[in-house]
């Protein structure tokens, strides 16, 4: 049976609430658009597998609460995470402001080596703009992070976006991809290699089907 | 046939029950817990109300306006309505559903108002919902006020035991878990929700409530544990890692056998009561702090790890590298184990004070998150 990826990672969503976290991932895994989405209790995550340099990366994606009152649960998934997406509605000042709390907090309790970028979603929404690209692309630039204004409705810029962060991801840690595909030559899960406790059953669990 | 008579004996049993003098509580409380709960939101309107011991004669005709601009929690309450949509009937027309979006916003600043120890959380929004679609506005706003003044706080308060539960009920699902360091947040939003977020089945949804509003606060508990005892295989088949089982976990099966599912939470209940619980929890908790001092007597971990984290360093850069997994070794991994229980219990705790804080009780976690 033909293994179905090489390499697996964590990427964590991070923002206000409303800015759309839930409908970027669901228009990312399953190129699905819902007005109506539900507000996000607590923390979920959905899977897709990209192929970047002919290495089959699975990617788990965390979507998080953004109500503040939920921030000392979803901190306590910082830690996992290998790459973060700082999201913001341009449609909302307040949550482009927030960004610099989510940033702080990132630097707080995330892994020194976590790569992250800036999405300012919503760019569909033209007429309602309250945050300019000129300045997305200011801050994105002051804390060294690349920058996507996305649309999840009308799906632009979804994929690109997510495949930057898969690529920084896997740039960030491909010295260890590297040495590892020489000694190893299975499956690698970068998510395990940063945890304390994380040797998995390798064989059992890339044959899992996907899900999503 | 047999059912419908049931049923007809059943109302009969509950009209029977409202008309004496005083009302006897103790059968519509019974009539709530068994099969079928209290049949229809009928019922329900007159039941509700004295299964939470709101007087009738209380309810205001008219609720006083509030106040929507400059008001802290508006704009978390309008995103979080406008995002319901799923939880009005699929068939009802546009209009009628936007009249009652605007009178759920109303009812929970309304009570958020009343109650400036209360703040609003996502989530409580779908418990007035349930309330506004079974009730109507007046009656909603009474019983969600009682409500979040009792029973919600009390099972925000002990939730966070809510993992230990599992422990005593079934400690091979529990080590299981444990290990996979799922936690408990997988069951979070069916906690503070009363299930309302995660059912799609309305007619579900109020049996439940049904059955908490007869029941001491802590029963959303026991069900939350009992659903998870119920897919025991499903949960010891799944690879045993946070993400595969939070996700396995976190998606309820839509075809869960309610009924009995009832009726084992109730037996679990009366099997371990909450002072049980709570006595068998802190004894738990001392036996483990006894392991834990003795662990690091016998194997002073920590500077088990750091030698050998010196040593790795020097000897294999590149595992160095790929962070502290590479060094620990199975003679720490008893120390790694009490060290991730311990983390499980803060994030039980966390939870705990996300909710708690926001229906306000205990002083201490309003200056962690004011």
């Amino acid at each position: 049976m033909a293994k179905q990826y090489d390499v697996l990672f964590r990427l964590l969503l991070l923002g206000d609430s409303g800015v759309g976290k839930t409908c970027l991932l669901c228009r990312f895994t399953d190129n699905e658009f819902h007005p109506s989405h539900i507000s996000t209790i607590g923390v979920d995550f959905k899977m897709k597998t990209l192929e970047i340099d002919g290495i089959k990366v699975r990617i788990q994606i965390w979507d998080t609460a953004g109500q503040e009152r939920y921030q000392t649960i979803t901190k306590q998934y910082y830690r996992r995470a290998q790459g973060i997406f700082l999201v913001y509605d341009i449609t909302s000042e307040r949550s482009f402001q927030h960004i610099m709390k989510w940033a702080s907090d990132v630097d707080e309790y995330a892994p020194d080596k976590v790569q992250k970028i800036l999405v300012g979603n919503k760019s569909d929404e033209e007429q309602k703009r309250q945050v300019a690209t000129a300045q997305g692309n200011k801050l994105a630039k002051a804390y060294g992070m690349d920058f996507f204004e996305t649309s999840a409705f009308t799906n632009h810029n979804i994929t690109e976006s997510f495949t930057r962060l898969a690529e920084l991801v896997l740039q960030a840690n491909k010295k260890d991809l590297d040495v590892l595909r020489v000694s190893i030559n299975d499956k690698l899960n970068l998510a395990a290699l940063e945890e304390e406790e994380g040797v998995c059953d390798s064989s059992s669990d890339a044959q899992k089907t996907c899900w999503c | 046939m047999l059912f419908i008579s049931r049923k007809k004996r059943k109302m009969a049993e509950i009209t029977q029950a409202l008309s004496m003098t005083p009302v006897d509580v103790g059968a519509l409380r019974r009539m709530a817990i068994s099969e079928g709960g209290l049949l229809t939101d009928e019922i329900r309107c007159k039941v509700w109300p004295r299964l939470l011991n709101v007087p009738v004669g209380s309810i205001l005709e008219e609720l006083d306006k509030v106040e929507r601009e400059n008001n802290k929690d508006y704009n978390q309450v309008l995103l979080d309505v406008q995002r319901s949509l799923r939880r009005f009937p699929p068939g009802m027309p546009d209009e009628q559903r936007e009249g009652l979006q605007e009178e759920l916003i109303d009812i929970i600043l309304w009570v958020l108002q009343k109650n400036p120890q209360l703040h609003y959380y996502q989530g409580y929004h779908d418990i007035v919902v349930t309330f506004l679609l079974v009730l109507g506005e007046r009656l909603a706003t009474a019983l969600v006020e009682k409500l979040s003044t009792h029973h919600l706080r009390w099972c925000h308060f002990f939730s966070k035991v809510c993992s230990n539960f599992l422990f005593f009920f079934n400690p091979e699902v529990y080590d299981f878990m444990q290990q996979a360091e799922v936690g408990t947040i997988f069951a979070l939003s069916w906690l503070i929700t009363w299930f309302g977020h995660v059912l799609s089945d309305f007619r579900h949804v109020v049996r439940l409530y049904d059955f908490f509003l007869a029941c001491h606060p802590l029963m959303p508990i026991y069900f939350a544990a009992v659903i998870v005892l119920y897919r025991e295989e499903e949960v010891l088949d799944c690879e045993c890692d946070m993400a595969m089982l939070h996700h396995l976990l976190s998606q309820i099966p839509q075809d869960l056998p309610y009924e009995t599912l009832i009726s084992r939470a109730g037996d679990l209940f009366v099997q371990f009561p909450p002072s049980e619980l709570a006595k068998e929890a802190a004894q738990t908790a001392a036996s483990t702090f006894k392991d834990f001092e003795l662990a690091s007597a016998q194997q002073r971990p920590d500077s088990v790890l750091r030698q050998r984290r010196k040593e790795q360093q020097q000897q294999a850069p590149v595992e160095a590298q790929r962070g502290t997994m590479a060094v620990v070794q199975p003679t720490a991994r008893r120390f790694v184990r009490l060290a991730v229980m311990g983390l499980t219990v803060a994030l039980g705790a966390a939870a705990l004070a996300v909710v708690n804080s926001a229906l306000e009780w205990a002083p201490k976690f309003d200056l962690l998150f004011p």
